[in-house]
Order: structure tokens, then sequence, then C-alpha cells
């Protein structure tokens, strides 16, 4: 999974992608590319479920709430 | 009131909507316009770039929110500013992820390994980190006077990593290259360019729409949480 690198000058490795030492190249791009926008686009609806989910808790719990001030208004 | 309240749902749904169709042009853009790059910049698998550096800025935007809102809940405590401060900090822990998460496919192919521990890597790491340490606080803490300033001054410290985020690559060097200011790592054609430029735009839409849609939820969450404990005081009822 991870690796050492190798220890070339700083400065001309930092303007280009250089492989790092005991890396292998032999996985299919296409599929890297595939996975990488699927857990991306998988992340953030995975964001905007939660985000979705928790607005309807707040919708729940207001209602209750309506329903006990109504219920404890005058002429109830 | 209600007008504004309608004013502002019609502005946040534009927003949606705008930022669904950049989005939309965006892939359609770099899948069937924009040419590969050359081999050593990971061929196709440099695609990705098009949504990990803009996924990075999209970061330092909601990280940047998170500090201006967390700096001024420390100055003076309002529901207001600890909603955005929240939301600012949750969206970096979420575009955090997505950099985290396409960077080492990339790194995959163009590095021939998925993880390394490279300046940038590392730093990225931490400040992302941080701001999940801030989300955590925030979930499991409770929404007590102190845990907000804790999680204020967190967020104020996680935001003021994202310079030593940015500037790793110029002063430590390391795998991670310098694509935009430096020109390296395979933005040689014109309509690479224009991509970039647009998945920035649709970043920041997204950016903003999320930040803002999370504030919304934590305001009327706070303000929720006030009038419960309002109500039961005025013996109105048993709210769960």
């Amino acid at each position: 999974m991870t690796a050492q690198t190798a220890a070339p000058d700083p400065s001309s490795r930092s303007q280009e992608f250089a492989p790092v030492q005991g890396g292998g190249d032999s996985t299919s791009a296409g599929a890297l590319l595939v996975v990488a926008y699927l857990v991306m686009w998988a992340l953030l609806l995975g964001f905007l479920g939660l985000g979705w989910r928790r607005q309807g808790k707040l919708e729940t719990r207001l209602s209750e709430l309506e329903r006990s001030v109504a219920g404890k208004a005058p002429g109830a | 009131m209600s007008a504004v309240k309608s004013r502002r749902d019609l502005v946040f749904w534009a927003l949606f909507a705008l930022t669904a169709v950049v989005f939309a042009f965006e892939i359609g853009f770099v899948f069937f316009k924009v040419p590969e790059a050359q081999a050593g910049s990971g061929g196709i698998a440099q695609k990705i770039f098009y949504f990990h550096v803009p996924a990075a800025y999209a970061m330092y935007l909601s990280g940047g929110v998170g500090f201006l809102a967390s700096a001024l809940y420390l100055y003076g405590a309002t529901d207001l500013r600890d909603a955005w401060a929240k939301a600012g900090a949750e969206c970096a822990v979420c575009f955090g992820s997505l950099v985290l998460t396409s960077g080492p496919l990339w790194a995959k192919k163009a590095w021939g390994v998925y993880w390394t521990f490279d300046p940038r890597l590392t730093t990225l790491l931490l400040t992302v980190l941080i701001y999940a340490a801030v989300v955590m606080l925030r979930v499991f803490g409770g929404s007590g006077e102190a845990e907000r300033r804790f999680a204020a001054a967190l967020t104020v410290l996680g935001t003021v990593t994202l310079p030593i985020v940015h500037y790793s690559v110029q002063k430590w060097g390391g795998n991670h290259p310098t694509v935009i200011t430096k020109g390296g790592g395979g933005l040689g054609h014109p309509d690479m360019k224009l991509a970039l430029g647009i998945g920035f735009f649709a970043m920041t839409l997204l950016a903003a729409l999320l930040v803002w849609m999370r504030a919304r939820l934590n305001f009327a969450s706070s303000r929720l949480a006030a009038a419960e404990e309002a109500a039961a005081a005025a013996g109105i009822g048993e709210t769960t």
C-alpha cells in the first residue's frame, strides 16, 4: 500500500510525476478512473443523503412540537 | 418573512440546478472532449485530476468559511455563527475525503503506489483529520457552550494548516507535482486547462450549495432545540 520514496532533487520532483521506488503500475488506468469517479460521487451523495435524513428528523421533531403546542393552546 | 424565505428557496434551487448543469457539462467535456494525458501523467487516469484538484480547492473554501465563522463565534457567540462554523468543518471533511480517495487512485497509475508520505499528502491528511475531529466533537460531544468554543478553536487551527498544505509542495518538494503553478503533470492541451477551469467553477458552486445547505440545517436544528427547551420549561407537552 505504501512505499519509500526515491530521493531525487525535490525541486525537479515537484514538477512532474515521478514513479515511486518499489511501485508497479500494472493496474488498469480505466478501472482506476471509474472507481475514482464512483467513490467521489458515492461520497457526495452519501453526504447529501445524511443531510436529507437529518432534515427529515428535524421535521418530525417540529411536527411533534407543533402538536404539543396546539394541544396546550387555549380552546384546544 | 415568508417572501424572504421563498426568495431564498428560489435562489437555493436555482443554485442547485446551475450546479447540476455545470457538473453534467464538465463530466461530458472531460470524458468526450479533453484528450488523454501522456502515460507519465497517468494516461486516462489523469482525468481524475479535473475533480481532484477542484475538490481540494473546495476544501479550502469550506475551511475558509469555517474559519471565518469560528473566529466570529469566538469573538461573539451566536447560533448562526456556530451553524456556519460547523457547516464549514463538515463540508471540509466531505471535500477532503474526495481528495484523499481520488488522489491515491490516480497516484497508483502515475506513481505506482496508492500512498506515500509525501509532504503534501501528509499535511492534507492531518488537516482533514483536524476537521474530522471537529465534526466528531460536535456529533458526540453535544452542543454546550464549551464544546462549541472548543470546536471553533479547532476549526481555526484546521484552517491555519491549509497554507501549509498548499505551499508544502513548493517548500519541501516531494512526489506531488506543482501542476498549476509550474505547468507540470499534463496540462499541455488548451482543453485540459478549460476543463480544469470549469471544474473549479463547478466545485465553487457545489461548495457554496453544500455549505449553505448544512448551515441552514444546523441553524434550524439549534432553533428547534431552543424551542423544545422553551416548550418544556413552559410545561407544553413532551417532546423527543
